[in-house]
């Protein structure tokens, strides 16, 4: 009985509803057969570009100009800790007009840029250094008197920009870049990176009050807008900037292990202390940072190491110091003390599909390293910030669990705003008895960099910084220099596979006792001007890095310090050794950042940019403030007041899920076909039901 | 036998009411966001203090985008992922910002927001303005048809211009296509 009245209500509702479906459904077909004319309309206009050839719109709409194509061979010399580096840019333009290209691409942040060359077929133009202002006039009036002029000049410490005028159509400009840097040496293991791409940079909409006590003029220099490339992601076939890169490394002592990171390599090992490394492909796509690590023969491993070099009068010193390994007894005194970690997690669109994985990897390792004397938070910041408590809580394993969860649903979307991110980890509070400490991972695509640096210098307090660069093109000065202004340090994962060896390293460091005031003593007392200035504290690992400059460097040196409780020190002489070149610009490099970060941290602009042209000047270094300019005495192509401009293609950063337009069509329609298909089905099955129904009720 | 029937009739009814509810949802969604997005718009350049379109909204609006002619009003959100594109259109990353010197791009759903892009023809103008900013006028030059892969059409690069983009064709029953409608203005004002 209940059962049939049941049934009698819904065949009534069904009905009901029955005359509207029947009108739907007609709707439904109607819009199938609309649909599929439109797509066979799809085909009409195909648009003819091809893949990995860059085209430029001219004034004219449907008429386009070829944009020259860049190939880069990078060739690094590595002599004991420093290393010097030879990139070659070769500007082709399948174009049938004279063309001016500039292209943005990246450099290790502690480069020393000081060679330019230029060669047109067999001539070879050697560049100069000039202010920036006077160096783009000399390019500007090259160019448009029909000469060809290349043009190196810095945007950002680590990014640099090469305008090369005046390519004539179907012809070939190679542009030579050399600098010198200092590797990377941490437990051991020497570190060279060479980056190859470029995260595309996310510029905050409007700078948060709080960040910007007064914007400085002086800044300008160093926050001004960048020029950003337009990324593309290579076809199967064509690669858009092609690279090829080897490496000789002379270690001056038996070499250990070599091996790259993240690309394949052949390794040739023509003696035990030299090393030949070329990749294993001819060409590379220039969409992820290329790394090199290497260790020394054990008994080879340096403790200390001094070189010297004279230029112009004067000298200049590389002073290298491995402090000892901490023994059980310190480190057991270190880690009794409890420690607050707060976890800040980029969660911006440009964190999107590998990195956001890493950056979930890392947290979890961080998770696993906490005990229940200690206090934690996690804090996921893009367009807005949402901590995920407001302040920290014990490390309960209840907590942590929620924790663990909180993080498993964390998405990456929006904008990078990052000091609402800062100004919530680094609140100026100090927990009493416990270690604060910060971790910050992020793969650092802003734009802002100085105002967050201001706004770390101000707010530290006791609490520390650790910053974790994630993904395949982090920005890695913004990072080592935001964890120099919070004393503490900077970890590299580029793979998600590496993410619990480098975060275990972290936390091994993190959980070490440090060096503390190191201080360096020179023979003769003679004034020695060093950078950095004081000694930073140095974490697990770490080596005593100085540039330094004075009349004479003779006798010996001695740098001591306290490690954990107990005091520790070392002497030094200057090898004797055939003096190592390069290491004047090194030291010019060096004076640079300090200059530019007194100038950050509020000294006096003018008198300080004044100093840096000085030292740019002497030392023939690319800065903020000079530029290297190399011009063709010989006019090659028209002169002419509007040579077309191409800006080259920069590949995206490998695994950040660009690389086509977005996606943006929904499944409305297909899900109101469906639905409507779906009733009207119900309506069919239960009138079937209902007149089977009737000869029985009859 | 009976029973059978009735279960399926229900069943298929449910179905079927889900489906069509969802498809209602994502056009309501894309309503009702705009709405309050335009109304979080007025209540900050009325000067006020900048709210939240909704409570947990962590998007922000950063262009008002009009077609006069036609009555459209967007309003431009600061992401273009596939779930942000579901509360209104997103200016792409790495584009120019909007109403500045370069190429700004903005993608939409073909069939919520972005399906007037259809009925633009050379000549209508399009009105842009950025948060806080003044109003800049744009000009429709061309309309064409390319492959997702075809980045080329969001290089910022050359005249400073406008590119609106969706999925094509718009009447398409399945998602996922591969081509795009790539709407062209040039900036006049």
């Amino acid at each position: 009985m209940e059962r049939g009245k049941a049934g009698e209500f819904i065949v009534l509702g069904v009905r009901a509803v029955l005359g509207g479906i029947v009108v739907a459904l007609a709707l439904g077909f109607a819009a199938i057969v609309l649909a599929s004319n439109a797509q066979a309309a799809g085909t009409v206009a195909p648009a003819d570009a091809r893949a990995g050839e860059l085209l430029l719109t001219t004034g004219t709409p449907g008429e386009y100009t070829v944009a020259p194509t860049v190939e880069t061979e990078v060739a690094i010399t590595v002599s004991g800790v420093a290393a010097r580096t030879r990139v070659t840019q070769s500007f082709h333009n399948p174009g049938a007009e004279f063309v001016e290209g500039v292209y943005v691409f990246p450099l290790p942040d502690k480069a020393a840029v000081d060679h330019l060359e230029m060669q047109i077929g067999n001539r070879v133009i050697v560049g100069e250094i000039q202010e920036k202002d006077a160096a783009r006039k000399s390019y500007e009036q090259a160019k448009s008197a029909g000469r060809k002029a290349a043009l190196v000049e810095q945007q950002r410490p680590n990014l640099f920009t090469n305008s090369v005028a005046q390519i004539g159509p179907d012809e070939m400009v190679r542009i030579t870049i050399e600098y010198q840097q200092t590797l990377g040496y941490e437990n051991g293991v020497y570190r060279l990176r060479f980056p190859l791409a470029i995260t595309p940079r996310y510029v905050p909409m409007k700078a948060p009050v709080e960040a910007l006590p007064e914007e400085r003029k002086a800044l300008e220099a160093s926050d001004a807008p960048l020029v950003q490339p337009a990324f593309e992601s290579a076809g199967p076939t064509d690669l858009v900037n092609p690279v090829d890169i080897a490496v000789s490394i002379d270690a001056g002592v038996p070499l250990g292990a070599v091996s790259s990171s993240y690309h394949d390599v052949r390794i040739d090992r023509p003696d035990t202390g030299h090393a030949l490394v070329s990749l294993a492909k001819d060409q590379e796509e220039a969409d992820h940072d290329f790394e090199l690590t290497w260790s020394l023969a054990p008994a080879a491993a340096p403790q200390a190491a001094l070189f010297t070099e004279p230029v112009a009068g004067r000298d200049y010193a590389l002073l290298m110091v491995v402090p000892p390994t901490p023994d059980a007894a310190q480190k057991a005194a270190f880690q009794a003390v409890p420690r607050e970690m707060v976890l800040v997690i980029d969660t911006s669109g440009s964190m999107q599909g590998a990195s956001i994985a890493q950056a979930k990897a890392a947290v979890d390792e961080a998770l696993d390293r906490l005990d229940e004397r200690d206090r934690f938070n996690i804090v996921e910041f893009n367009s807005i910030l949402r901590p995920m408590w407001p302040q920290a809580l014990p490390a309960t394993s209840a907590n942590v669990r929620s924790a663990r969860d909180w993080v498993a649903k964390l998405k990456a979307e929006g904008g990078t705003e990052m000091a609402p991110a800062l100004t919530f980890a680094l609140d100026g509070s100090d927990t009493p008895g416990y270690l604060r400490q910060v971790v910050f991972m992020t793969d650092g695509g802003v734009e802002n960099e100085d105002q967050l640096f201001r706004l770390i210098a101000q707010r530290l307090g006791s609490s520390r910084l650790f910053t974790v660069g994630i993904g395949s093109a982090p920005n890695t000065h913004f990072m080592t220099k935001a964890a120099r202004f919070g004393r503490g340090t900077f970890t590299y994962v580029g793979d998600v596979r590496e993410v619990h060896e480098k975060m275990a390293a972290l936390f091994a460091k993190i959980e070490s006792p440090v060096l503390q005031d190191v201080q360096v003593r020179w023979a003769d007392g003679s004034p020695v001007e060093t950078f950095p200035e004081r000694v930073p504290d140095l974490y697990l690992g770490e080596p005593v890095m100085l540039s330094a400059a004075a009349a004479s460097f003779a006798g010996t040196v001695i740098v001591s310090g306290t490690l954990g409780t107990r005091p520790w020190s070392v002497a030094l002489t200057p090898s004797s050794s055939p003096t190592a070149s390069g290491v004047g610009a090194l030291w010019a490099r060096a004076k640079i950042a300090a200059l530019m970060d007194a100038m950050r941290q509020g000294g006096d602009a003018e008198k300080l940019r004044t100093q840096v042209v000085a030292v740019a000047l002497e030392h023939h270094l690319v800065s903020a403030y000079t530029s290297l300019v190399a011009v063709d005495e010989t006019p090659t192509g028209p002169a002419t007041r509007t040579l077309k401009t191409a800006l080259v293609h920069a590949a995206l950063p490998r695994g950040s899920g660009g690389g086509a337009i977005p996606q943006t069509d929904t499944s409305a329609t297909l899900q109101l076909l469906l639905g409507l298909l779906a009733l009207a089905a119900a309506a069919i099955v239960a009138l079937i039901g209902r007149s089977a129904m009737q000869p029985r009720a009859a | 036998m009976r029973r059978a029937t009735l279960l399926l009739a229900a069943s298929l009814a449910l179905f079927g009411m889900t489906e069509v509810g969802a498809a209602a949802w994502i056009h309501a969604k894309g309503y009702v966001a705009q709405r309050l997005i335009a109304s979080a718009w007025s209540h900050a350049s009325a000067g006020r203090a900048p709210r939240r379109p909704w409570p947990w909204a962590d998007l922000r609006p950063v262009a008002r985008l009009t077609v006069p002619a036609r009555h459209i009003e967007l309003y431009v959100l600061d992401d273009a992922s596939r779930r942000s594109l579901a509360f209104g259109p997103g200016l792409v990353a790495g584009t120019a910002p909007p109403a500045s010197g370069g190429n700004t791009v903005i993608v939409a759903h073909r069939d919520t927001h972005f399906a007037f892009l259809k009925r633009l023809a050379p000549g209508d103008e399009i009105d842009l303005q950025p948060a806080g900013g003044r109003i800049v006028r744009y000009r429709v030059e061309d309309a064409s048809i390319v492959d997702r892969s075809q980045t080329d059409v969001m290089e910022n690069e050359g005249t400073p211009r406008l590119t609106l983009i969706t999925c094509y064709p718009f009447d398409a029953i399945r998602p996922g296509t591969a081509l795009r409608y790539v709407v062209v203005a040039a900036r006049v004002a």
